[in-house]
C-alpha cells in the first residue's frame, strides 16, 4: 500500500520532467532557426500586446502574412509569440471565449520586415508594431552529380576588379589575400578564421576615369595591372608592392572570344580541369545584363551540354577567371540587395 | 591535361562557328547614340530658372541630373553643368538637345556617345515611335502601358510610387467641413479608377505611403461605403455645393475629378469638376483663372511622387508638400524611422480628412531592343541614363 503514493509521486515527477522537456526542446527548435533579433523584436512585440491588454485576459489570435516570409516561418513565429504571450500571464483561448481579438500581421517595408498586432477590444482598437530587418537572399546551390560549390571569400562595397589567394594550404605559412579595387590594391593576412587588412597601396592612376574598368592581378608573377597603373612586389610580403601611374589608359587585356552556349553568345567563361578524372568542365554565368541576379552553371567540356545545376547568384557575375590550380574559378559579383560587391570562389566537386 | 584543354577549346570553337545566331553579348560596349522622347518643352537647363508645370520640373530634373554631378540636401542642383556625365552639345530652345558623353566624367564615361532628346512629344506619339523603332528611351504615362504592351513595346515599370490625392483646400473651415471630407472619402471608388482609367496599371491608395514601402498601408481602409456616405452628408444641412480642382494640362486628372463626380453624385453630395491653371500651387482656395480671373475650388487633385523609398523621408516630403495646399501649418512628421512613428504620423494625417489618397501609379518607361542594362530607378533616383549601353549603334 505504501508502494502506491511513491510509484505515483515518481511517475508524476517523470512525466512532468518529460514535459518540461518537450516544452523546452519545442522551444528551442522554434526559435533555433531565427536571427536573434528576429525573437527579440518577437518579445518587444509580446511586451507591447501586453501593455495595452489586461493580465489573464483571453485572446483570440489569428496570424496573417503579407510579407515575403515563408508560411513555415510564420508558424514558428505564430508558436513563439504565443509562448512569449503565455510568459506575460496573456492567455490565447477561442474566439467565442475571447475578451479581445489579436490579429497579427507579418507584414513587410522597404527598411526590412514589420509586425503589427492590432488588438480589438469593445470599441477599441490598438495598433503596436515591431520592424525586424530582412536578411539578405542566399546563394543556394542545388544537388547534381557534379556539384558547383560557391565560397564567398570577401566583400566590399568598392569595386572589386580581381582578387587572390596567396599561400592557401600551406603547411605552417599564413595565407595572404590580395584584392584589386578600382583605386587601391589590398593585402589582408589570415588570422583566426578572418581576414584582417596588412596593407592597402593606392591606385594613383593616371587618365579618365573608365565606367567598365578592369583590371588583373598575377600572383605568380606579382603584378597588378589595370589601365592607367601597375603594381609589383613580392604579394607575399606587402610592404614591398609599389604601384606607379602609366600613361597606356587603354584596357589591355586582349578581348575575349565569346562563344555560343545553347544559342546564348557567352563572354564570361572558365574552363577547368576535370574535377572528376574526366573532360575538362566550363564555367558560364548566366544571359541577362547587369541589372537582374544571375548563375553559373558547369557545362561538358566536349559538347557544352550541362553538366551542373545552376548556382545562383545574387546579383550579376561581372569577371569569372580560372585560378591557376585549374580546379577553380574565381568570380566577382555584386549583389543586387546589397549593393556590395562580392568575391567567390567556385569549385566542384564529384558526387561519388 | 594542356592537351585536354586544347582539345576542349577547338571544339568550342567548332561548336561557335556552327551556331545559329546568338543572343547578343552582355558585356557592355561604347558607343551610340541614345534617341529620347520627352512630353514637355523645356525652356531652360538652368537649375535656377523654376519651370512653368509639374511635367515641365519632372523632366528638367531628369535632364540636369544628367548634366550636374551633385545635388544639395534639398535635391536642388549645384555646381557647374557638364560635371555629370553628360554635357549640353546642342540646345534647340523647347524643340531638341543634344548631350554629349562626359570623357572626364568622375565615374566614368558613360557608354553612349550622346543622347538625342526631343522635347513636346505627346504621350500618343511616344508609344508609336517606340513602336517604330523610332526613338530608344521615352517615359509613357501609367494609363497607357497595358496599350503600349499590346502594341509590342517594350515596357520597364516602377512600383507605384505616385500618390493621386483629393486634397481639401484651407479655406473652407467650420462644423461641418469634417463630416463633408468624411462623406467625400467614403463615396470614392478607387478600384473602378485603377481598372478603368489606370488600366489596371496602379494601386487603390490606402494611405500617404503604399504598401510596399511602410508595411502598414493595409490597416487603412480603402473600400467605397456609398451608404455612409450618403447618410453623412444628409445630416449636414445647408447641404453645400463643392468644386474640385484639377491641373488643366492634365487628362490623367482630368478622367479621374470627373470619375469622383460621378460617384458623389451617387452618394447624393453636390460635387463639380473645374479645370485650374497648371502652374503654381493652389492655396486658401483661390487659383487664377486662365479666363475668369478667379476660380473658386474646394478640393483639388495632386500628384505626389516619393523622393524616397524609405517611409519616413517619402512622409515627411509629402506633409511639407501638402502643408501650404492644405493650409496647415506645422505638421507634426515623424519622430524616427520607426514603423511604429511614421504610422501614427500617418494616421493623424488621414483622420484629419483633408487629404484623401486616390491611386498609387508607377513610373512606367518604354524602351527599344537595343537598350541593355536599363534599370528601373527608385523612388527619388533619376534615368541612369550614364549606365545604359546600346547593343548595336546602328538605330535602324
Amino acid at each position: 500500500m505504501r508502494l502506491l503514493p511513491r510509484l505515483f509521486l515518481r511517475h508524476a515527477f517523470i512525466f512532468a520532467w518529460l514535459l518540461a522537456f518537450a516544452a523546452a526542446s519545442s522551444e528551442g527548435q522554434a526559435t533555433a532557426q531565427f536571427p536573434p533579433d528576429w525573437t527579440n523584436a518577437l518579445g518587444s512585440l509580446a511586451d507591447k500586446i501586453a501593455a495595452v491588454t489586461k493580465r489573464g485576459e483571453g485572446l483570440s489570435l489569428e496570424a496573417k502574412n503579407i510579407s515575403s516570409l515563408s508560411a513555415a516561418d510564420v508558424d514558428s513565429l505564430r508558436q513563439l509569440l504565443l509562448t512569449d504571450l503565455s510568459r506575460r500571464n496573456r492567455r490565447v483561448v477561442t474566439e467565442s471565449s475571447a475578451d479581445a481579438a489579436l490579429q497579427v500581421t507579418f507584414s513587410e517595408s522597404a527598411d526590412g520586415y514589420v509586425w503589427i498586432a492590432q488588438i480589438l477590444g469593445g470599441d477599441q482598437e490598438n495598433v503596436v508594431m515591431v520592424s525586424v530587418a530582412a536578411p539578405n537572399q542566399k546563394a543556394s546551390t542545388t544537388e547534381a552529380p557534379l556539384t558547383l560549390h560557391r565560397k564567398l571569400i570577401w566583400e566590399q562595397d568598392m569595386k572589386i576588379l580581381d582578387f587572390g589567394i596567396l599561400g592557401e594550404g600551406m603547411a605552417g605559412g599564413s595565407s595572404m589575400l590580395i584584392v584589386l579595387g578600382s583605386d587601391k590594391l589590398s593585402f589582408y593576412g589570415s588570422q583566426d578564421k578572418s581576414w584582417k587588412l596588412a596593407r592597402t597601396v593606392d591606385l594613383a592612376h593616371g587618365g579618365t576615369a573608365q565606367r567598365d574598368l578592369r583590371g588583373r592581378l598575377d600572383l605568380k608573377a606579382g603584378k597588378a595591372e589595370l589601365p592607367g597603373a601597375e603594381c609589383g612586389g613580392d604579394f607575399q610580403h606587402p610592404e614591398t608592392v609599389t604601384c606607379s601611374s602609366i600613361t597606356t589608359t587603354a584596357d589591355r587585356e586582349t578581348p575575349r572570344q565569346p562563344i555560343g552556349i545553347q544559342a546564348r553568345s557567352v563572354e564570361d567563361y572558365a574552363v577547368l580541369a576535370g574535377a572528376c578524372g574526366d573532360d575538362s568542365l566550363m564555367l558560364a554565368s548566366g544571359a541577362g545584363d547587369w541589372t537582374v541576379p544571375d548563375f553559373i552553371q558547369g557545362y561538358d567540356g566536349r559538347n557544352l551540354s550541362a553538366a551542373t545545376q545552376q548556382i545562383q547568384v545574387p546579383g550579376p557575375v561581372l569577371e569569372l577567371l580560372r585560378n591557376d590550380d585549374g580546379k577553380s574559378a574565381r568570380v566577382v559579383s555584386r549583389n543586387l540587395k546589397t549593393g556590395v560587391y562580392e568575391a567567390s570562389i567556385v569549385s566542384v566537386s564529384c558526387d561519388d | 591535361m594542356k592537351l585536354r584543354l586544347c582539345l576542349c577549346l577547338a571544339t568550342i570553337s567548332v561548336v561557335l562557328a556552327g551556331a545559329a545566331p546568338l543572343q547578343p553579348a552582355r558585356r557592355p560596349h561604347y558607343g551610340g547614340t541614345l534617341r529620347v522622347e520627352i512630353g514637355p518643352t523645356v525652356q531652360s537647363l538652368d537649375p535656377a530658372v523654376v519651370a512653368a508645370g509639374r511635367e515641365e520640373a519632372d523632366a528638367k530634373a531628369e535632364l540636369d541630373a544628367l548634366l550636374y554631378q551633385q545635388r544639395s540636401e534639398d535635391g536642388t542642383f549645384v555646381g557647374t553643368a557638364g560635371s555629370g556625365p553628360f554635357r549640353v552639345a546642342s540646345w534647340e530652345l523647347g524643340r531638341r538637345a543634344t548631350f554629349a558623353a562626359n570623357q572626364d566624367y568622375r565615374e566614368g564615361r558613360p557608354f553612349v556617345d550622346s543622347i538625342e532628346i526631343q522635347m513636346g512629344r505627346p504621350a500618343h506619339d511616344r508609344v508609336v515611335d517606340l513602336e517604330l523603332n523610332k526613338t530608344d528611351f521615352a517615359q509613357i504615362p501609367a494609363e497607357q502601358a497595358r496599350q503600349a504592351t499590346d502594341r509590342g513595346v517594350r515596357i520597364s515599370t516602377s512600383q507605384p510610387n505616385e500618390l493621386l490625392a483629393l486634397v481639401f483646400l484651407g479655406s473652407r473651415s467650420g462644423k461641418e467641413s469634417p463630416r463633408m471630407r468624411e462623406a467625400i472619402g467614403r463615396c470614392i471608388d478607387r478600384a473602378a479608377i485603377v481598372n478603368f482609367i489606370l488600366q489596371k496599371e496602379g494601386e487603390a491608395a490606402r494611405g500617404l505611403l503604399p504598401q510596399w514601402s511602410s508595411g502598414t498601408a493595409f490597416l487603412f481602409p480603402s473600400e467605397t461605403d456609398v451608404r455612409t456616405a450618403k447618410e453623412i452628408w444628409s445630416q449636414i444641412s445647408p447641404s453645400p455645393k463643392l468644386v474640385l480642382g484639377y491641373d488643366s494640362a492634365d487628362t490623367l486628372e482630368q478622367s479621374v475629378a470627373e470619375r469622383i463626380v460621378v460617384n458623389a453624385k451617387e452618394a447624393g453630395i453636390s460635387l463639380v469638376s473645374r479645370a485650374i491653371p497648371a502652374s503654381g500651387e493652389a492655396s486658401l482656395g483661390q487659383v487664377q483663372g486662365e479666363t475668369r480671373g478667379v476660380t473658386h475650388v474646394d478640393a483639388r487633385l495632386v500628384r505626389l511622387r516619393m523622393p524616397s523609398p524609405l517611409p519616413r523621408i517619402a512622409l515627411t516630403a509629402f506633409i511639407h508638400r501638402l502643408e501650404p495646399i492644405a493650409g496647415t501649418v506645422e505638421s507634426p512628421v515623424p519622430q524616427s524611422a520607426s514603423p511604429e512613428d511614421v504610422y501614427y504620423c500617418e494616421r493623424s494625417i488621414m483622420n484629419s480628412g483633408l487629404v484623401v489618397p486616390i491611386v498609387w501609379m508607377p513610373q512606367v518607361y518604354g524602351l527599344s531592343a537595343r537598350v541593355r542594362d536599363w534599370k528601373q530607378p527608385a523612388a527619388g533616383e533619376s534615368w541612369p541614363l550614364a549606365d545604359v549601353w546600346l547593343d548595336s549603334t546602328d538605330s535602324r
